[in-house]
């Protein structure tokens, strides 16, 4: 599947001694569960900053994980960082599945409470009103 | 903040990778339009790939992690989530029809004084296995030849609403945390406190579970022992007849009543021949289940009446012994608590992650 083998690339990234060492090690009990956001961005969808700021805790965006998966470069990357300062991204090649993408981003989310939001299609201009637009 | 919604529908999961992608699908090929509704999976400390699967669906995926604490407290974690107006809860393994969820939410638009509304077992075409086919049937059965039932809410399929929900106490993940009959005891609460619910027979389910033998009299020794110990079986047959325990122990009853009756009058006659015998008993017990059989022989064929009768039988003797087994255990024991740690737990009322299960 086309999925893992993309899986299998962004992974390599991970030391199996450190993999192994956290696998070991006990993990402390927390009062509160970690959250994180996932924010799916397949090709040609924008997120705006204001729906991003809804799903995050105002000032607070330490508190919350957020992990921004692309299919292909991103579009309009100051709106997620301006939401959410320390967002991490993963960059999976253009074309990847929402669905993919939305997994890809699971196997990399730490939270306890992972909310995922999917990116809205981005309007894009016709060619034949483009060239309108230019010549007018 | 975001605006409620109409609908959240609370998915738990547990090792279910095998029919969730299909349940989930299901759930998203409803005709409710896609902002009307969230779709919250639960996972209960599963050991297989479900929250990632679950993450291709949802739109919030809740990793449980500790000890496997059951459905109900699973669904109970789903609802604190939770921003619609009425919660659905529809089980990892239940295939929904495109309308099912929709018909759900009028139904409980149309009739403001109705508070909850369950789904029943219906035909289960994808299910295969014989066990299986005996096992839907068996749950189609009761609830769909005891509609009256007052208090019965159907946890594999049903909605309430959130307000309701919450200020009865949600689930009892104290006592049922690894067990079942949480609807029929949720149905029992709803009901004390003056709440109405329906069990609709038009809207109906699929169950994916593959069952084999052992696994469907594990699951009616639970239920009955459960039954007998911690809901009391009067009362829940007056509140809730469909449930599966009575469609068994209802016919095996008056069937050792008049065995008995036999056996006396035996002592009196001439000792008939052993065929004789088997038949007078092969005979009362087929009788006594007439209508459990017919029922199996309009659905599946004569055929798999004739060959579910044996393993109705051996599931009925096992309900029985459970239902005794649960009346000596609240007896001598009491009734079901958790573990000892838990209880110590919530006695200092320890605040962490995954929270310590809540009496209701």
């Amino acid at each position: 599947m086309a999925h893992s083998r993309l899986d299998d690339r962004l992974d390599s990234g991970v030391s199996p001694y450190s993999a192994k060492l956290s696998a070991r090690l006990p993990q402390p009990p927390r009062r509160t569960p970690r959250v994180s956001l996932i924010v799916i961005l397949p090709e040609n969808h924008v997120v705006s900053a204001d729906s991003l700021a809804e799903r995050l805790p105002t000032n607070h965006d330490d508190e919350v994980d957020v992990i921004v998966a692309c299919a292909g470069q991103p579009i309009d990357l100051t709106s997620i960082q301006r939401a959410a300062r320390r967002a991490q991204f993963l960059v999976a090649p253009a074309g990847t599945s929402s669905e993919d993408l939305r997994e890809l981003a699971m196997r990399r989310a730490p939270g306890d409470i992972v909310t995922l939001v999917t990116g809205a299609l981005r309007h894009v201009m016709p060619s034949a009103e483009l060239e309108l637009l230019k010549t007018s | 903040m975001p605006a409620p919604l109409a609908l959240s529908i609370v998915v738990p999961t547990h090792n279910s990778a095998l029919t969730l992608a299909e349940v989930l699908t299901a759930i998203l090929a409803t005709d409710l339009p896609r902002e009307c509704f969230e779709l919250i999976v639960v996972d209960d400390v599963s050991a297989d790939a479900s929250p990632t699967i679950a993450a291709r669906y949802a739109d919030t995926v809740v990793r449980l992690n500790g000890v496997h604490c059951g459905a109900g407290y699973s669904r109970n974690r789903g609802v604190e989530l939770a921003r619609g107006e009425v919660v659905a809860f529809v089980d990892a393994d239940v295939l929904l029809a495109p309308d099912t969820l929709s018909r759900m939410l009028s139904t409980l638009h149309c009739d403001p004084s109705l508070d909850a509304v369950s789904a029943t077992h219906g035909e289960s075409p994808g299910v295969r296995g014989f066990v299986s086919r005996y096992w839907n049937l068996l749950l189609q059965f009761g609830e769909q030849h005891h509609r009256e039932g007052r208090a019965h809410f159907t946890s594999a399929c049903g909605a309430v609403r959130r307000s309701v929900f919450l200020s009865s106490g949600m689930y009892d993940e104290w006592r049922f945390a690894t067990g079942c009959l949480d609807g029929v005891e949720l149905g029992q609460r709803l009901h004390a406190t003056g709440h109405r619910m329906a069990l609709r027979n038009d809207l109906t389910i699929s169950r994916l579970k593959q069952w084999n033998v052992r696994s469907v009299l594990t699951e009616v020794w639970r239920r009955s022992e459960f039954l007998a110990r911690s809901l009391g079986y009067q009362r829940t047959r007056a509140e809730a007849p469909g449930e599966v325990v009575f469609t068994l122990s209802d016919a095996l009853i008056p069937a050792l009543a008049i065995l008995c009756v036999v056996a006396v009058s035996a002592a009196f006659v001439t000792p008939p021949i052993w065929w004789a015998k088997v038949a007078i008993v092969v005979g009362i017990v087929v009788l006594t289940n007439l209508r459990v059989h017919r029922f199996f022989a309009r659905a599946r064929g004569a055929g798999f009446a004739i060959a579910a009768a044996p393993l109705h039988l051996l599931a009925q003797v096992v309900s029985i012994v459970g239902l005794c087994a649960g009346w000596v255990l609240r007896d001598a024991v009491g009734d079901r608590v958790p573990d000892a740690k838990t209880q110590a737990y919530s006695e200092v009322g320890l605040e962490m992650w995954p929270p310590v299960p809540r009496r209701p």
